[in-house]
């Protein structure tokens, strides 16, 4: 195998067809780009769950009035309620959270917003604040309390995470359908040039076949520019996700949610899926170009 | 060194067939021309050597192959070992002179040091000695074919095919090209080479082998283009 005569026929192609080279590059750059927002956004999902998971809890409002006649749950309907609670097989920690601490919690919630201002100690529920052992079971649990005296509200913080969880799927389903449409037109676009670049070298196809060049020899070059583009527009496309984080998404993050309310992507994840994404590519664009070359061009 | 024994070709497309019951043996280092009119299956008997296409019936043999029935992956073997030269020369427009021969070996993986020997080597044997750098198109219609000969004898084949190599050049510049066939053919090279031109086969006395729709009609061993033509 003659590596250097390859690899020089595999550049004279490729500046052969530059604007289709260019083409091929950028949807290919694209399309991976795309289908890596989709992994990245995949894996925010999922440390965002694993970050909530072990602080969300089931939240049992008390009616006003037993809140307020009752600051320390010693009272036979707080009491009661947490002790049906701890005893139960579906609950892991209980805890008594009375009115003062409701409000100190929504001042520091609501922190310099005029409703910080408007809230009473009196206004704001006392609540059980409870820790399930699988945090799927909120139906037994409410279950359990159904029509009990004191409990007037039971609400599980997942329903109010699930909105921003739901929100990032949308944003990755979105992507991914993207994507997909970008791959599948960056292989015809591979498809496209492999063939125009056999048609550009006809008469070299006709005299390799002619002077005895192997199958493997005279489809090699053509592979070989699939292959390269495959590469840059990879190449380029990791490039544009570690420039577009530094740039564009870490203060989108903090600016859209605040500090650490969703994790930030690291550099780390970007990196531990780019061999992926170019695999992909690579494999991407030979596949295409090696059936291109079986179905529509004689070599 | 080349034998058809009763081969037939037909194409769907045509009701006659291109070639009829031929049987021709052609020995080792013979020099043999192929002569008939337009159409007379000329083409078509050098396309089953190389085997651009397959006989319909009957058997082809190149030296130890039996071309018809070699694998696909055997076909470049094939190749390698039989040379063809053609009418319009099918020379690179955009590679030098030097790189059209040496092309030829590149392609089928020769290290590039015997690439740079033999190349020259073949191009002093063609007369196109100092002209290796010089591009296809800065030549003449001559200088032109010698580097198509220069590329097909570049490896050394066991036969040199040509099909009709003087159509597009002048009495004289033919004249040189039939020389560089036969010194060609004196290194022990099988030279066939499918002609319409009567005073080349009329002046070198060669075998000849005539077609006429699809069929041999001559085969003479010092034979002329035909009498009465």
């Amino acid at each position: 195998m003659r590596f250097n005569f390859v690899f020089r026929e595999v550049l004279i192609g490729l500046r052969r067809n530059i604007t289709m080279t260019i083409a091929m590059i950028l949807t290919t750059a694209i399309s991976l780009g795309l289908l890596g927002t989709g992994l990245l956004a995949v894996h925010t999902i999922d440390d965002t769950e694993e970050l909530y998971g072990d602080r969300l809890e089931v939240v049992v409002s008390m009616t006003l009035d037993a809140s307020t006649r009752d600051q320390d749950c010693s009272q036979s309907i707080c009491a009661g309620l947490r002790d049906e609670l701890r005893s139960s097989p579906l609950v892991q920690s209980v805890n008594f959270e009375n009115q003062q601490q409701a409000y100190a919690r929504f001042q520091r919630l609501f922190q310099g917003q005029t409703l910080a201002g408007l809230a009473r100690p009196q206004g704001l529920p006392a609540s059980l604040r409870v820790k399930l052992v699988d945090p799927n079971q909120v139906g037994a649990l409410r279950a359990l309390l159904q029509g009990k005296v004191g409990v007037s509200r039971i609400t599980d913080q997942r329903d109010v995470v699930e909105r921003l969880f739901s929100f990032l799927r949308t944003i990755r389903d979105v992507v991914f359908t993207l994507a997909i449409i970008e791959v599948v037109a960056a292989a015809l676009l591979i498809s496209n040039m492999v063939q125009l670049s056999a048609f550009n070298r006809r008469t070299e196809v006709g005299v390799m076949r002619l002077v005895g060049a192997t199958r493997w020899y005279t489809q090699l070059p053509f592979l070989l520019e699939a292959a390269v583009t495959g590469v840059l527009g990879t190449a380029l496309a990791v490039g544009s996700l570690l420039v577009g984080k530094a740039m564009f998404l870490d203060s989108a993050i903090t600016n859209g949610f605040g500090d650490g309310v969703i994790p930030i992507v690291q550099y780390s994840d970007i990196l531990s899926i780019s061999p992926w994404l170019f695999l992909l590519g690579i494999g991407i664009a030979s596949v295409t170009g090696y059936v291109t070359l079986r179905l529509y061009v004689r070599l | 060194m080349i034998r058809l024994e009763n081969v037939s070709k037909s194409y769907r497309t045509s009701t006659r067939p291109a070639l009829d019951r031929v049987s021709v043996d052609v020995g080792k280092g013979e020099f043999v021309f192929l002569i008939g009119p337009s159409g007379s299956g000329k083409s078509t008997f050098l396309r089953l050597l190389l085997r651009e296409d397959v006989p319909t019936k009957g058997d082809v043999f190149v030296s130890d192959w039996n071309v018809a029935k070699l694998p696909r992956r055997r076909v470049p073997r094939l190749r390698q070992r039989v040379g063809c030269v053609f009418q319009d020369f099918r020379l690179l427009q955009n590679k030098s002179v030097g790189e059209n021969v040496a092309f030829a070996l590149e392609v089928i993986g020769k290290p590039a040091g015997t690439v740079r020997k033999v190349v020259p080597e073949v191009l002093e044997l063609v007369g196109l000695e100092g002209k290796a750098h010089r591009m296809p198109r800065e030549l003449s219609g001559g200088e032109q074919q010698r580097v198509a000969v220069a590329r097909a004898f570049v490896n050394r084949p066991l036969v040199l095919l040509a099909d009709e190599p003087t159509g597009n050049l002048d009495p004289d510049t033919s004249q040189d090209i039939m020389l560089l066939l036969e010194r060609i053919n004196r290194t022990g090279t099988t030279v066939m080479m499918a002609t319409h031109d009567h005073s080349i086969v009329d002046s070198m006395r060669r075998r000849v082998v005539e077609l006429d729709l699809g069929r041999v009609i001559r085969d003479e061993t010092r034979g002329v283009y035909g009498v009465g033509r």
